[in-house]
């Protein structure tokens, strides 16, 4: 080859080794830069009034008059877009009359109850009322006006029955004639229309606001607030303002997304406007504010992680860590000191160390296995433990899984003590054990704190050999060794996969995994900076 | 004279030197038995180690024989149909799930060798020492992440990213999982690739400089041929680790024990043996055929990365000889 | 500074290892599928009984009624009735399995929403499911080869699935599998071609239920049983549990207004209409 040929294929392969290297760096940035920053939208972000209900009732954070006066503020606010949907639902949202009518006629049954009668007399008003209400609800779905006069006379028939004045039932009779009245003056054949299109926008407003000001709280705390976040209600929004629909374009052919604005579809009517109001003025219906949620990190949270934060899943990835920690730095530095001090080159050392590294190799989902057979179901039941999974079983599988680790670089440790700090000692008359003790120990002790956090970040983020040992998906905060707890890693798992309603909060689920890596990431920069100090001490010096 | 040869008894004796330096055993028994026992429990201790894999072979082991017993091996190491819930007659092939495992991961190390190695080189030859601090904990840092983050990235945006971009039917499929284990494999390969490859010493560059060789040529002809067993044991521990990852291929995957039809077709779904036992764990009940069949594939997986731990080994030895020799 | 590290190690060990005395525990162990309303109603256990500590764990049908079998947990929740074998392990052991139908649900057979399919029959989605129909074109849809997802084999949703579509005949080995019936849903979400199955409440925006034999799943077609697919929701207990006890409140809640709105929250059909 000509030698610039030579020449140029060198240079090209410089510049594709350093590519490579860039490519790493670029993977490095796609993996962790989406994430990191999604999931940092979960501590900062724009609040809204609903987020600071919800931390007041949920969590018992936050100033309570000031909330008040926000909530009324908003309400306020909020005010006109009701008046507009109730104003128009009066003639138009049968199911809502049909829940007040079979309300009444519970309520009338239970006034009948109070009010004591005979066997008889109570039988008949029930079943009375019950066909007076069936009567209602047919003219409240019938959509034809002959059919609904008919059914309102029925039941206006026993508006002048003594038995029922005073009473809840004198409602069923307010009702049919408001019905009739709205019923002569409305369009009947848009009514399905309107009605199904109505259910939707109240669910969206539901979603922004939280339930009807007059409803009763809902028993979900899901269900109990608006959007919390300024971007839920943003999409909130647009949601409000736009329709998807998939609409045929070619028999046969994929559907194709259309948007189609709600405000067409209520034409000439009251909601008309609405939709443009709405968008005006949401700013001073949810009052958002850019909030540092940093509580983030310490909250429980509400079941799904709809709400709240990661706390418990920190504080039992904590506890599985710290505890296997326990189990493993004695057995791990005892072990390196034996290797490293008094170790001969023989056939049991050499077994010995293959032993470590077959440990340092096998997948991390047969020590779930392990974990599982051995911990849990033989183990824990010879010390007379319940033989469920439980944190003990879960640090124990995780100290095994990290021993090799601690061996490998707690013996590195000991090795990089000079040689002439255990000669000088030995050279003073202190046995080998003493020198060990109070000269290689302490000297070596740094990078046995950098090989317990590299440990540390290691087991924190191990996800299958606790899954069948410790983890759970949702529980309580544990009290004690023998219960199971959530993690984080199982957690993120959980999120990412399993968990219903962790889809409508993106932040949430990104949230859990940066609070992993975030962890992990930290004990390792700890690590790094840890050991270039130790570097710089026992070389440098 | 009396006096002063009194005077060095009385320091002598007071100085302890009244015995001499070294003591035998039988003079000082208490210091030679606890050195020797505190040998022996350290000896003990440090072969936890050794237990550990002896209790974990054993407990897989012991799990998995019943099944092992009942069923034949031929047929659950040959047969491609995995059906160990159906009601009739639960079949319990393994073929499908070990060519999932091994297709994911050689071509995981088909991205991750060229890219490692050429990484390698790049942070032994090419950059200087601080830069190299540098670039290693960034690498820290890529094997520090958590398979879990990895598995969120592959199913929440890799997968749907693969399904537009390239027209795949799924985006959880053998390429998806792929590249994602041979960006965890390669942290691994490229620390011990580089480790050897820095061990060839200068000797052997410089001879190749003085030559008239170029960079790439020494590399390619000299370097990384006379660091060939350290290499190969990078990618046989990388192998390793890509077999053994459970959380990322059980999300990334889409888990359907089949065979890929053409070979190649990476767009097609696989499972893997550890995504089997991670996924079917959960819901078996203990102690039932089903149980223990994932028992018997972890123990699949004991025994295929304990023969990949022997070759790697091997290689590492044989890597330190020529290093020694050299 | 070395004898408060060991001192604080010693008090964190004492701190770890203190049991929970005397509080009530409610552990509830099982369906994916029913798992939300066990949430539910946990949830609001919390707020009414807050001495009561209760733990719900989804892993699949057949691990609930294997926990309540070896009395590792006080109510099974199963999106199935328990098996012959499960009762038979269930009585050689002393456990009484009494059922308490919370909900009623339909398993739903799902697509993106984008594809022009909207009826399938059921021979139809077999002979997908069993590989022969590949392409949807053969179903009256656009060329695109079918994604089948099937969920995995413990979960109650797969066995109403293959006890009424498959007819006991075994899947095609190219099938996706997924482990929970959230997962199910984000495939076909994402997945143009894909088709899968999931519960009722799974069927949200972003996905299309097809009709199966000419019938819609809904409210009314679920619990009048006419949708074809449509299967109850059980909670069993060890014998019927004691009246007033948490675990008897906890399995006639759906009985109550606010156990039927949570059902209906969580996506479900309430057994009444009250």
């Amino acid at each position: 080859m000509k030698a610039s040929g030579r020449v140029i294929l060198d240079k090209v392969f410089t510049v594709i080794t350093g590519l490579s290297v860039i490519l790493l760096i670029i993977v490095l940035l796609v993996i962790l830069g989406p994430m990191l920053w999604r999931g940092l939208s979960a501590v900062a972000f724009k609040g809204t009034v609903e987020f600071r209900k919800m931390q007041l009732a949920e969590f018992g954070q936050g100033d309570e008059s000031a909330v008040h006066i926000e909530t009324a503020k908003a309400e306020t606010a909020q005010k006109t877009v009701y008046e507009m949907i109730d104003r128009f639902k009066n003639g138009v949202d049968f199911e809502k009359l049909a829940d007040r009518a079979k309300d009444i006629y519970r309520d009338f049954g239970e006034e009948l109850q109070r009010k004591g009668l005979p066997r008889e007399e109570y039988t008949e008003l029930r079943s009375l009322s019950r066909k007076i209400r069936n009567e209602l609800t047919a003219a409240f779905s019938s959509r034809d006006i002959g059919e609904i006069n008919e059914h309102i006379d029925f039941v206006l028939k026993y508006s002048s029955d003594s038995r029922f004045e005073g009473t809840v039932a004198s409602q069923f009779f307010r009702m049919a004639k408001d019905y009739r009245d709205a019923a002569a003056n409305i369009d009947l054949e848009k009514r399905d229309e309107y009605a199904s299109e109505l259910a939707e926008l109240e669910e969206i407003i539901k979603g922004l606001f939280g339930p009807h000001p007059e409803e009763d709280s809902p028993a979900l705390a899901q269900f109990r607030y608006g959007a919390t976040r300024w971007d839920q209600a943003q999409n909130l929004l647009y949601r409000l303002r736009w329709k998807e629909k998939w609409v045929e374009q070619e028999p046969g052919q994929p559907l194709v997304k259309i948007a189609v604005s709600r405000a067409e579809l209520f034409a000439g009517t009251e909601l008309e406007g609405l939709f443009g109001f709405v968008e005006m003025n949401l700013g001073r219906m949810l009052l958002p504010r850019w909030t540092f949620y940093w509580r983030y990190f310490v909250d429980d949270s509400t079941p799904g992680h709809y709400f709240g934060g990661v706390g418990p899943e920190i504080l039992g990835t904590l506890m599985l860590t710290l505890l296997s920690m326990i189990f493993v730095v004695p057995f791990g530095v005892i072990s390196a000191a034996y290797l490293a001090e008094c170790a001969r080159d023989n056939l049991i050392i050499r077994i010995i160390r293959m032993c470590i590294n077959t440990l340092a190799g096998v997948p991390s989902i047969v020590f779930g296995l392990f974990g599982l057979a051995f911990f849990v179901l033989f183990f824990l039941p010879l010390f007379g433990a319940p033989s469920k999974p439980c944190i003990l079983a879960g640090s124990l599988t995780l100290a095994v899984l990290t021993l090799p680790v601690m061996i490998r670089s707690s013996e590195e440790a000991i090795r990089a003590v000079p040689q002439t700090y255990k000669e000088a000692s030995l050279a003073l008359g202190a046995s080998s054990f003493r020198t060990f003790v109070t000269v290689t120990l302490p000297a070596a002790l740094p990078g046995i704190l950098t090989g317990v956090i590299l440990s540390l970040s290691r087991v924190a983020g191990e996800t299958a050999p606790i899954l069948f040992t410790a983890g759970i998906a949702v529980g309580p905060v544990p009290k004690s060794i023998f219960q199971t707890t959530r993690t984080l890693s199982y957690g993120s798992w959980d999120m990412a996969v399993a968990d219903k309603l962790a889809a409508q909060v993106p932040h949430n689920q990104y949230g859990m995994v940066v609070a992993l890596v975030l962890l992990i990431l930290c004990l390792n920069a700890l690590a790094i900076i840890l050991r270039s100090r130790v570097f710089k001490r026992l070389k440098g010096h | 004279m009396m006096s002063s040869n009194k005077n060095e008894q009385t320091v002598a004796a007071a100085a302890g030197f009244d015995q001499p330096l070294l003591l035998t055993y039988t003079q000082d028994i208490k210091g030679f038995l606890l050195k020797h026992l505190g040998r022996i429990v350290l000896f003990v201790l440090t072969c936890t180690s050794v237990l550990a894999v002896f209790l974990i072979f054993l407990f897989v082991i012991l799990e998995a024989f019943p099944f092992l017993n009942r069923f034949s091996i031929v047929e659950f190491l040959t047969s491609t149909a995995w059906y160990p819930s159906a009601h009739e007659r639960p079949e319990f092939g393994v073929l499908a799930l070990i060519v999932g495992s091994i297709y994911v991961t050689i071509t995981a190390l088909v991205f991750s060798v060229p890219i490692g190695i050429l990484a390698a080189v790049f942070l032994s030859d090419m950059i200087s020492f601080q830069v190299r601090g540098i670039v290693k904990s960034i690498i820290e840092i890529l094997a520090a992440i958590p398979s879990v983050a990895y598995g969120f990235f592959a199913v929440l945006v890799l997968a749907p990213w693969l399904q537009k971009h390239f027209g795949f039917p799924t985006g959880t499929n053998a390429l998806n999982a792929s590249l994602l284990l041979s960006i965890m494999a390669l942290p691994t390969i490229i620390s011990v690739a580089e480790d050897s490859i820095s061990a060839t010493g200068r000797e052997l560059r410089e001879a190749s400089y003085a030559l008239g060789a170029t960079r790439v040529e020494t590399m390619f002809k000299v370097v990384i041929p006379a660091a060939h067993s350290g290499i190969i044991a990078a990618i046989v521990l990388g192998m390793m680790r890509a077999i053994g990852e459970t959380m990322v291929v059980w999300m990334a995957s889409g888990n359907a024990s089949q065979v890929p039809h053409p070979w190649w077709d990476l767009s097609q779904s696989v499972r893997t043996m550890t995504a089997t036992i991670a996924g079917d764990m959960g819901e078996t009940e203990k102690g039932s055929d089903h149980y223990r069949a994932l028992f018997a594939i972890g123990l699949l997986l004991l025994v295929m990365t304990f023969m990949l731990n022997l070759v790697s080994e091997y290689f590492l030895t044989r890597a330190k000889k020529s290093m020694g020799k050299s | 500074m070395k004898r408060t590290l060991c001192y604080g190690l010693v008090l964190m060990a004492f701190v770890f290892s203190t049991q929970v005395i005397g509080a009530e525990k409610l552990h509830i162990e099982g369906s994916t599928t029913v798992g939300p309303i066990a949430d539910g109603f946990a949830e609001v256990f919390k707020d009414v009984y807050p001495e009561v500590i209760i733990t719900v764990n989804k892993s699949g049908s057949g691990t609930g009624a294997a926990a309540l079998v070896d009395n590792r947990c006080d109510i099974a929740t199963m999106s199935r009735f328990m098996k012959d074998k499960e009762f038979k392990d269930a009585i050689t052991k002393g456990v009484f399995p009494v059922a308490h139908a919370v909900a009623m649900d339909g398993v739903c057979i799902v697509v993106h929403p984008s594809n022009p399919v909207s009826a399938l029959t059921t021979e139809q989605v077999r002979n997908i499911y069993l590989g022969k129909i590949k392409n949807w074109n053969q179903v009256g849809g656009s060329s695109s080869p079918i994604v089948a997802i099937s969920r995995d084999t413990a979960s109650g949703t797969y066995d109403t699935f293959e006890g009424f579509i498959m007819k006991g005949q075994k899947m095609d080995s190219s099938i996706e599998y997924v482990s929970t019936n959230p997962q199910a849903f984000a495939r076909v979400k994402n997945t143009r071609g894909a088709i899968g199955y999931v519960g009722f409440g799974f069927v949200q925006t972003g996905v299309k239920a097809l009709t199966l034999d000419g019938i819609k799943p809904s409210k009314q077609t679920i619990l009048s049983g006419k949708y074809p697919v449509s299967r109850p929701l059980f909670m069993f207990t060890n014998g019927y549990p004691e009246l007033g006890s948490t675990a008897h409140k906890f399995v006639t809640f759906h009985l109550t207004e606010i156990g039927q709105e949570v059902v209906e929250d969580k996506g479900f059909v309430p057994v009444t209409n009250y």
